[in-house]
């Protein structure tokens, strides 16, 4: 639930801001630049010093944040993935270095420059945009591999994984969105905000406004190109992804909130294109909340559809390695004495501590064990019985397909069901046989019949 | 070997290049780090001696100068991006380890830092215009900030340890300030760090901010003579609290360090500025020496700092790769195998009934639904004999969604509604699940059957055979038979030898007639509605 915030704040946030509504901004200027008006640079300079802070402040640091959590949550993840896409990194912090130091000049350096030399100015700021365009390059081949290693797990070259499938749809979706947003949001200020003649405000809205009907249709086809190339293995758990077990028994809903968050999002650019303020102003918070579901619901089904893998064909999403899975159960070895840490208060007995460290090891990324807490494993067991949960848990992978394998030998798995059970019960999920509260009326009520 | 079983074995640099970019990077993250640590509390000191000295000038001197926070704080992040990924290849199992003992601290940086930076922002824009706002945001985002390197400093002191982590992670990291071997390094080298950043801090704006405002440099130079002095007097407890792990060079670097930090004290020491007093005293300007001393001090520390770290940690990291070596042996026959595994599950898509009855379901309930799968041998309750199942298609959804409870039988609602659609399509196209009931039609039950059917069976069947009030008490409940039978040979058999582990008894003592028309009567109901 951490990362997920984090996440989707820093996607908002570096996305939608850091790119898109700083493209925007530059665009702007630059429109004054062109002699299209001095009312372009207004814009842009009274945002410019907001945008600069919170992109500075929360999205920088939100974007460190997902290297903190992941961390810890997957070091075996994120460690494999660092060593694996080194270079990549490497490169793309020297982009987000010099797009930090440009958006520093463009920023300190706009009333020195905007009057004696705009075109120094604008220089600054479209140097800026193509740093942010080539850090959201470097980082789509690496999240693409996370879904679509293709044939690297044969190959097993940097290029298999690196240029992968959906690397190139991403990176236009990711950009496409980003400008969506930032076009949203300033189209949603000028509405607001803006003070200016109408005319001004017009062509400001219009601008606006085709920009981000533009990147609604590129993003479209990019999105539709992107999971065109996710395996369907993958993709057909799209709906449970994102509307979970309950919302998931109603086909119809994900389907019908997506057709409307499209429709609202078009609309509101074609009031924009049209110049009608009033409607703009009302139509904006939905699109911009609905905007907002969206990079949730894309960044969700993106992280989820890959459900037992962390890594396709190379890592179990518990972060065991396929092939170490594969040597634990070929060899009948356990995997109790492969863990380095078990944590053991001295409350449990030593049974349940070896089921609750193969807990840790094969359920734990997913499952919490705390009532109340997301996707707590007492829920899931509810109703079942010691001697089902140990079958079940032999079958996890079939059962659940976005579920992992358990890892560890047959005795250990019976551990690991015995404490899920404990856990189950303790929380009054699975409840045992209790004799009717008046078994005498009962009898009554049946000699009445 | 294949060094690709386990990418930890992937080096991207030789370790000497990984070494050298990992000091320089990290350097340069610490020496911005230090600069907005430095600059934002001494900015709130200033703010608060010209709030108490009304000197509304001085305030705008003070917020010129924190404007420069904005950028400085920018590149600290983004240059610690560098460190943090090369130290997650460098060390990586120190690393890993001690932030995962650490994590609440550690993940507590991420909003520290964001309530640090939007209220010093906030601090600085307020400066001038409403100073009890100012004074708020000042105390809570300057404090933020002060916070975050004493969770960095712990983690690294930890992360230099290994020899605590057992320790430490047992209490859950609550004795951490208490540990002996811990707690008093921590603190010494908490307030170093702080001390570096004052002395930096100060350093940075004597050069930067002080052109047009002369009459400031005393300030800033008697900050960094201040701190100085402290750095040194703080050093010297630190440098005994990591005496075991002295070596030659590192005595070498620390020696070098302090003899410039000691220099800066000579060349900052309080003097007159003239034998006679001017009529308007000219403040001393910045020393130009400074701009080698200082970053002769900070190298000369860090490369001993550095050689500290790699001590303690490179056995480790060198214990581990060997043992991930040794790991990817055991693993390297089974990666071909795995690899036929991941393609046949990618080639396995549940988009539709049949793939998810063969997957999901036939461990248990068999390929034909004769309840004869393989994980079916480790039930005490049987599964069921879905081939022989026949049913409301409705009952049978809320069955497979919602589970049977106190049997084996999960539920099944990680499946989106089309998907169980389709597998109870599968399940009615391949046993007729959804079938008309099986009675056969030449046979009228006789009342010895009625009698106990209503006197025994009807406890929990029901007369009308659905659930009734003690039924629904059952783990697992009975069917409701109004909705939910079994074909007549199935039904049979059932009644006659019970359904193990569950409440239904087997029935066998009474004769084959009355057997046979249980059987009818337990499948009417269903025929009737």
């Amino acid at each position: 639930m951490t990362i997920a915030m984090d996440a989707v704040l820093h996607v908002v946030i570096s996305h939608g801001l850091a790119i898109g509504f700083m493209t925007m901004l530059i665009l702007f200027q630059t429109m004054t630049y062109a002699g299209k008006g001095p009312h372009w640079a207004r814009i842009s300079r009274s945002l410019l010093g907001p945008a600069v802070v919170v992109i500075t402040s929360v999205g920088a640091v939100t974007g460190v944040g997902i290297w903190f959590i992941t961390g810890i949550l997957a070091p075996e993840g994120i460690g494999s993935l660092i060593h694996l896409f080194f270079w990549p990194w490497f490169i793309e912090w020297g982009a987000f270095t010099s797009e930090v130091i440009l958006l520093l000049f463009y920023y300190y350096l706009w009333d020195r420059l905007a009057e004696k030399h705009p075109g120094r100015l604008t220089a600054l700021g479209w140097g800026y945009v193509t740093m942010a365009v080539i850090s959201a390059i470097l980082i789509s081949g690496i999240l693409g591999f996370m879904l679509t290693p293709a044939g690297w797990p044969w190959g097993q070259t940097f290029d298999q994984a690196y240029y992968n499938p959906t690397f190139a749809p991403q990176v236009f979706l990711r950009l496409a969105g980003g400008l969506a947003i930032g076009s949203l949001l300033l189209t949603a200020w000028i509405a607001w905000r803006f003070k200016g003649t109408r005319e001004e405000r017009g062509s400001a809205l219009r601008l606006a406004g085709g920009v981000f009907l533009g990147c609604v249709a590129v993003g479209a086809v990019s999105a539709w190109v992107y999971f065109s190339r996710v395996p369907m293995t993958f993709l057909t758990h799209w709906k449970f992804a994102v509307a979970t077990s309950y919302m998931s028994q109603k086909p119809d809903f994900l389907p019908a909130l997506n057709a409307v968050a499209v429709g609202v999002l078009c609309l509101t650019g074609l009031v924009a294109v049209l110049r009608w303020p009033v409607v703009c102003r009302i139509l904006c918070i939905p699109a911009i909340l609905l905007s907002v579901f969206m990079v949730m619901e894309f960044e969700r089904i993106r992280e989820f559809v890959r459900g037992p893998y962390l890594l396709p064909g190379y890592m179990y999403a518990n972060q065991v390695p396929l092939a170490e899975k594969l040597a634990v159960d070929e060899t009948k070895a356990s995997y109790l004495p492969r863990m380095r840490w078990v944590d053991d208060n001295g409350t449990l007995p030593p049974d349940m501590v070896a089921g609750k460290a193969l807990f840790a090891a094969n359920c734990g990324v997913c499952h919490t064990t705390v009532k109340g807490g997301l996707n707590n494993i007492g829920i899931r067991v509810a109703g079942r019985t010691l001697d089902s949960l140990n079958a079940i848990v032999s079958i996890t992978e079939n059962l659940g397909p976005f579920m992992t394998p358990f890892t560890g030998s047959e005795p250990e798995r019976l551990l690991l069901a015995s404490y899920i059970y404990m856990l189950g019960k303790e929380q009054g999920y699975i409840k045992i046989p209790q004799a009717p509260k008046a078994p005498a009326a009962q009898a009554a009520a049946r000699e009445a019949k | 070997m294949n060094k690709w079983t386990d990418l930890f074995l992937l080096h991207p640099l030789p370790e000497g290049w990984l070494n050298g970019l990992l000091f320089v990077t990290f350097g340069l993250h610490l020496l911005f780090a230090l600069l907005i640590v430095g600059t934002a509390v001494l900015g709130f000191v200033f703010f608060l001696q010209d709030w108490l000295d009304n000197d509304q000038p001085g305030q705008h001197w003070n917020s010129k100068f924190l404007h420069t926070h904005l950028g400085l704080k920018s590149l600290a992040v983004v240059l610690g991006i560098a460190p943090l990924l090369l130290i997650q290849i460098r060390y990586s199992y120190s690393f890993f380890t001690a932030t995962g003992l650490f994590a609440y601290a550690w993940l507590a940086v991420i909003p520290l830092l964001i309530v640090a930076f939007l209220l010093i922002d906030g601090f600085n824009h307020s400066m001038t215009s409403r100073a009890w706002l100012a004074m708020i945001c000042g105390v809570i985002g300057v404090g933020a900030l002060l916070t975050v390197p004493a969770i960095f400093t712990g983690a690294l002191a930890l992360m230099e340890r290994h020899a605590l982590w057992a320790q430490f992670g047992q209490s859950g990291g609550q004795d951490f300030a208490t540990l002996p071997a811990l707690g008093p390094h921590w603190l010494l080298r908490y307030l170093h760090v702080i001390g570096a950043a004052l002395v930096l801090g100060a350093a940075f704006q004597l050069f930067f901010s002080t052109r047009n405002n002369p009459e400031k440099t005393p300030r800033l130079r008697s900050w960094i003579f201040g701190a100085t002095l402290a750095q040194i007097l703080i050093g010297i407890p630190l440098l005994f609290t990591v005496a075991a792990e002295l070596t030659w060079i590192i005595v070498a670097a620390l020696t070098v360090g302090a003899t410039a930090a000691l220099l800066v004290l000579w060349v900052l020491r309080p003097r007159q500025s003239a034998s006679e007093p001017a009529p308007r005293p000219v403040p001393l300007p910045a020393p130009r020496s400074l701009l080698w001393l200082l970053p002769l001090a900070f190298a000369a520390m860090l490369v001993g700092r550095q050689f500290i770290q790699d001590g303690a940690m490179n056995p480790l990291q060198a214990a581990n790769d060997a043992y991930r070596a040794e790991r990817a042996k055991t693993m390297d026959p089974f990666r071909q195998p795995s690899l036929d595994a991941y393609a046949f599950k990618l080639k396995t898509v549940y988009d539709n009934g049949d793939v998810i009855y063969d997957q999901a379901c036939a461990p248990c309930h068999g390929l034909e639904g004769k309840g004869d799968g393989p994980a079916a041998r480790q039930l005490i309750i049987p599964a069921e004999h879905v081939a022989d199942i026949r049913a409301n298609r409705e009952y049978v959804y809320t069955l497979v969604r919602d589970g049977v409870p106190g049997s084996g039988m999960p539920y099944f609602r990680l499946y989106d509604r089309e998907k169980i659609e389709m597998v109870l399509d599968a399940m009615g196209k391949r046993f007729g699940m959804f079938g008309k009931t099986d009675v056969p039609q030449d046979r009228e039950p006789e009342s010895d059957a009625m009698i106990v059917w209503a006197e025994t069976c009807s406890v929990c069947h029901g007369v009308e055979g659905e659930i009734t009030a003690f039924g629904h008490t059952l783990l697992p409940p009975p069917p409701d038979l109004q909705q939910y039978t079994m074909t007549h040979s199935r039904a049979l058999e059932v009644i006659t030898n019970g359904y193990p582990g569950t409440v239904m008894p087997p029935f066998r003592h009474l004769p084959q007639e009355v057997l046979e028309d249980l059987t009818v009567i337990s499948n009417t109901f269903r025929a009737v509605k």
